[in-house]
């Protein structure tokens, strides 16, 4: 207490002071709160990790500009077989020069130009799977692990079709209806939602038998209002990371199918068959640009949402709200 | 003297309730459980970590399924499949307090909708607007500002967040509440406004309480009857004053003497006693669940019942 | 009357969380005697765990002793700040035991193991000498068949039984001092009456100091000498246990006392306290306790009250007991009380 504070109550009559104050009762209740909020926190402490917002801003730019890329100036058709306006002759092979940034490939195609395209075909699968993975597989996790009676039934299917090696599926569907934008989304579908609704639903059995999901069975609460009230709120967090990885996971098997031959046709450029090409060219160390190219913006990709995936979901614990 | 004239709320008839064990063996959570609630008790169910008294609250409000016996509420059978009528009913008649605050409401929903969720399920609102006022409506009763109700949950205190538990099920206008530990994990300062609270809603809207709790100085202040349960069997019943009076079983007995009480002097001299299952022998005579006085029920077999009957006597 | 072995005067303690400051303990003091136990009640969020972790150096990594002083063997346990120091201290010195036994054990390590370890680190001994008297440990806070269960992991334990290895191996060293931060109020009624009595066997036997957080009065009653009650970083009073129990001062332990369905009359509403304990990012004015007390001086709002004295032992903080205060009737709760223990008089 400063000097000016003691003269000050003194200066109140003593009397004054030690009478009753009066009793708000209401102002009590108003003390117990506290003004968290479970989404601020998350985003602000996401915001504070410094590499996830880096990759973040990145890969936003990396989509924008597959996107803005085929409408600046000077750009060329991926597609197009350039020709040596000299010889005449396709130019193949052409390291990176002023009017080629990124060089030429085998044909004569410009490398720049298939990047982006490759890059923007390869996102959107992902992403279309990615959303696929979410609708259906959450949907299905969340009935498979909420309703008992569905558990037993749908686990030993699961583990019949688990059992059967993902890369077989893939391989036989890819071969049945032939290579295409469409058939990779298929495939990818078909095996990419398994894993999600697995993980789905071994959440909801953590949460499953947790007070307020009693109280809501006692209230006669449906179980498709518990699945989206009570439990998916919860899992947002988790189910969130799971599609930042699953991202790079498409793009990495369309990598693979690509690599035994039932990735997209060539003149669909994409990531898969631009890092297929170059692996071709890997022992000439002049030609090596057509690999690392490629290679480069896939890791840069996956590393991107690896970490973002990462620092969201330790941002999404409530232990590191402070 | 109580019983025969009161009118009979719930009863519940040689309950056994299984959870599935380890291997082929259920596991027996409730063993033979007998007793009837009345209209306008207050019921104690009294037991230590293990007891069953959770399930058989459970099992009641129908999320435990029951494997042997039966329950009746005001003369139906309410336990195993029942139509969807009687469900709707007993939904709306029964209603239970939980445990925890921190983990019983939903994070994620505002406290209007976590209120109003019994009755979105009943459809028993004319529309929006009657809603929000049996909300708010809800909310006062419990001594909390209706303003609260665009409130999330993590925003309040342990003994606000109960409360709030207590409008969502008062909301539904129930004749029969099972609280269940209702009181053990808020603060010491908080229990009495929650143990208030209940009981003056009692008195006004003439509610039917089980009480269920390890506290056994808690359940003596707000419970008629008292039943004592031990892994999975009710040991004694009794009116309150008089299980304290005249407890006769050894566990009933070793309960009361552990409880501590906050007197320096009392605790000092006190003798704790240990119950010892062994103490019983009932291989060749089964024990009986027996009426040995009137309103004052025991578990014990033959030999057992002559003594406490002496015990009584003296 | 003795010195005390530790005395802590004036110690802030401060937390930064979610971007503000906290402060967690506004300035306690206290004082305990050996081979006494002290009992520090308090609510939660009163800041009796952290009070006391202060003494181990165990605050979490955003919380700091702000200014202060804990005199303990001649040292300033406020001032320590590397790990070793601390060493030196903790498990040997001063012992904690915590509400959930799996906190302390490890699951993965046999019981006889994990007290042995400390046997082996702290009092040198190796070999069959330390499992010998391991044994001998876990006979004298009653485990049964103490040489087979030496084998058997945590999980084998019951909960009562884990609480009692973790208790013999914080007494395995024997300290001076044992904090036991609610240990029994996991457990249950029966089980709890044991291990209290273990607690207090053990005391005598080794003549250890114990310091006790709960906020079960009926516990309190049970084991402390003396007692401290804490609200809002705070102690508010403080005395032997006789003492706040039949003749206690301050409102908030009043309402603690009477609000304790043990003393309540059936059919009548239990004393009780309106809303709940403040908030301590605030710079708290005053009394904290004032905003809950319907009998509230003004002056209780506009300065801190400091401790007044009720007897050589028995200190409080409130205003009430100023002379110029007016005459205060306690709940009748508190009344009855004092009036069943007038006859001896404190």
């Amino acid at each position: 207490m400063t000097a000016k504070e003691e003269k000050t109550i003194s200066a109140i009559e003593e009397q004054e002071l030690f009478t009753f104050a009066e009793f708000d009762e209401e102002a009590s209740e108003r003390t117990g709160y506290s003004n968290y909020s479970y989404w601020g926190s998350t985003i602000r402490v996401f915001l504070k990790n410094k590499s996830a917002v880096t990759c973040l801003i990145i890969m936003i730019s990396l989509l924008a500009f597959t996107f803005i890329q085929p409408y600046l100036p000077n750009q060329k058709n991926p597609i197009t077989v350039h020709l040596d306006p000299n010889t005449g002759r396709q130019l193949m092979n052409h390291p990176p020069s002023k009017e080629y940034w990124f060089g030429t490939n085998s044909i004569g195609q410009d490398l720049w130009a298939r990047i982006w395209s490759g890059t923007r075909t390869s996102l959107l699968i992902a992403i279309i799977v990615g959303v696929w993975e979410v609708a259906f597989g959450i949907a299905f996790g969340a009935l498979w692990g909420y309703v008992r009676q569905l558990d037993a039934l749908i686990t030993e299917i699961y583990n019949v079709i688990h059992n059967i090696p993902t890369t077989i599926i893939m391989m036989l569907l890819a071969y049945i209806m032939r290579p295409s934008f469409k058939t990779m989304i298929l495939v990818m579908c078909a095996t990419g939602w398994l894993g999600m609704a697995r993980f789905v639903r071994n959440q909801i059995i953590i949460i499953r038998d947790r007070e307020y999901n009693l109280a809501s069975r006692c209230l006669g609460t449906p179980t498709s209002r518990i699945i989206m009230k009570n439990l998916l709120p919860y899992l947002v967090s988790v189910i969130v990371m799971r599609i930042a990885l699953s991202i790079p996971g498409t793009i990495g098997w369309e990598v693979f199918l690509t690599y035994i031959g039932l990735g997209l046709p060539i003149d669909t450029p994409s990531l898969g068959n631009l890092v297929n090409e170059g692996r071709r060219l890997i022992m000439s160390p002049s030609l090596r640009y057509q690999l690392i190219f490629p290679s480069a913006v896939l890791s840069l990709i996956t590393v991107s949402f690896y970490i973002m995936g990462n620092a969201f979901s330790d941002a999404a614990d409530p232990r590191n709200h402070w | 003297m109580i019983a025969d004239t009161r009118e009979v709320l719930v009863e519940v008839k040689n309950l056994r309730v299984e959870f599935k064990g380890k291997g082929k063996k259920p596991f027996v959570a409730v063993k033979n459980v007998t007793f009837d609630i009345y209209k306008g008790e207050t019921f104690g169910l009294v037991g230590e970590t293990g007891s069953g008294k959770t399930t058989i609250g459970r099992a009641i409000i129908r999320i435990n399924p029951v494997a042997e016996g039966e329950i009746r509420f005001k003369g139906q059978r309410i336990s195993g499949i029942i139509p969807k009528e009687l469900d709707r009913e007993v939904t709306r008649k029964i209603q239970m307090i939980f445990q925890d605050p921190m983990a019983s409401l939903n994070e994620r929903a505002k406290v209007d909708y976590i209120v109003s969720e019994g009755l979105y399920n009943t459809r028993n609102y004319k529309d929006e607007k009657d809603r929000q006022a049996k909300v708010e409506k809800a909310l006062l009763e419990v001594g909390l500002l209706p303003e609260f109700a665009s409130r999330f949950p993590h925003e309040f205190s342990g003994g606000q967040r109960q409360r709030i538990g207590i409008a969502r099920a008062l909301i539904m206008e129930p004749e029969f509440i099972i609280c269940d530990e209702p009181i053990s994990s808020l603060d010491v300062s908080i229990r009495a406004q929650v143990l208030n609270l209940m009981s003056s809603l009692q008195k006004e809207k003439s509610l039917t309480y089980m009480f269920i709790s390890h506290d056994l100085s808690v359940v003596r202040f707000i419970a008629d009857r008292i039943a004592v349960i031990h892994k999975g069997e009710i040991v004694e019943l009794a009116e309150t004053e008089e299980l304290f009076r005249n407890p006769l079983h050894p566990y009933t007995r070793a309960l009361l003497s552990a409880i501590p009480v906050p007197d320096p002097r009392v605790e000092r001299e006190k003798k704790v006693l240990v119950y010892d299952p062994r103490v019983h022998d009932y291989s060749v005579h089964k024990p009986k669940w027996t009426e040995i006085r009137p309103g004052h029920f025991i578990l014990g077999n033959e030999a057992e019942l002559s003594q406490y009957e002496k015990l009584l006597a003296s | 009357m003795s010195e005390p072995i530790l005395s802590a005067r004036d110690v802030v303690v401060k937390f930064s969380l979610r971007g503000q400051i906290l402060t967690a303990i506004r300035g306690a003091s206290l004082d305990l005697y050996e081979g006494k136990t002290l009992a520090i009640v308090g609510e939660s969020g009163s800041g009796k765990s952290v009070f006391t972790k202060t003494f181990l150096g165990m605050l979490d990594a955003n919380g700091w002793v702000d200014s202060g002083s804990i005199m303990f063997e001649g040292m300033d346990l406020a001032k320590l700040k590397t790990e070793r120091e601390w060493l030196k201290i903790r498990g040997k010195k001063i012992a904690m035991i915590f509400q959930d036994p799996m906190t302390a054990l490890n699951p993965l390590r046999t019981v006889g193991m994990q007290i042995q370890e400390v046997l082996e680190l702290h009092q040198g001994l190796k070999g069959e000498e330390a499992k010998a008297r391991t044994i001998e440990i876990l006979g004298q806070v009653g485990i049964s068949d103490p040489a087979m269960r030496y084998h058997q992991y945590p999980h084998e334990f019951s909960g009562g039984m884990r609480q009692r290895v973790v208790i013999a191996i914080a007494v395995a060293c024997n300290p001076r001092i044992l904090i036991c931060d609610e240990p029994t109020t996991a457990l249950d009624v029966t089980i709890q009456a044991q291990i209290l009595e273990l607690i207090r066997g053990l005391q005598k036997k080794l003549g250890l100091t114990i310091i006790y957080i709960t906020h079960d009065l009926g516990v309190v009653a049970n084991v402390a000498d003396d007692v401290a009650v804490m609200y809002a970083g705070d102690i508010i009073e403080y005395g032997t246990a006789e003492e706040i129990f039949y003749n206690a001062q301050h409102p908030y332990t009043w309402a603690l006392l009477s609000s304790l369905p043990q003393l309540g009359i059936k059919g009548q509403p239990l004393y009780s306290i309106r809303g709940t304990p403040p908030n301590l990012f605030n710079e708290i004015k005053g009394d904290a306790f004032a905003p809950r007390n319907p009998r509230a001086l003004k002056i209780d709002f506009v300065k801190r009250p400091p401790y007044f004295q009720v007897s050589p032992t028995h200190y409080a903080r409130t205003w009430l007991l100023d002379p110029r205060a007016p005459k205060v009737e306690p709940p009748a709760t508190i009344k009855a009380m004092r009036a069943k223990y007038a006859r001896d008089a404190i």
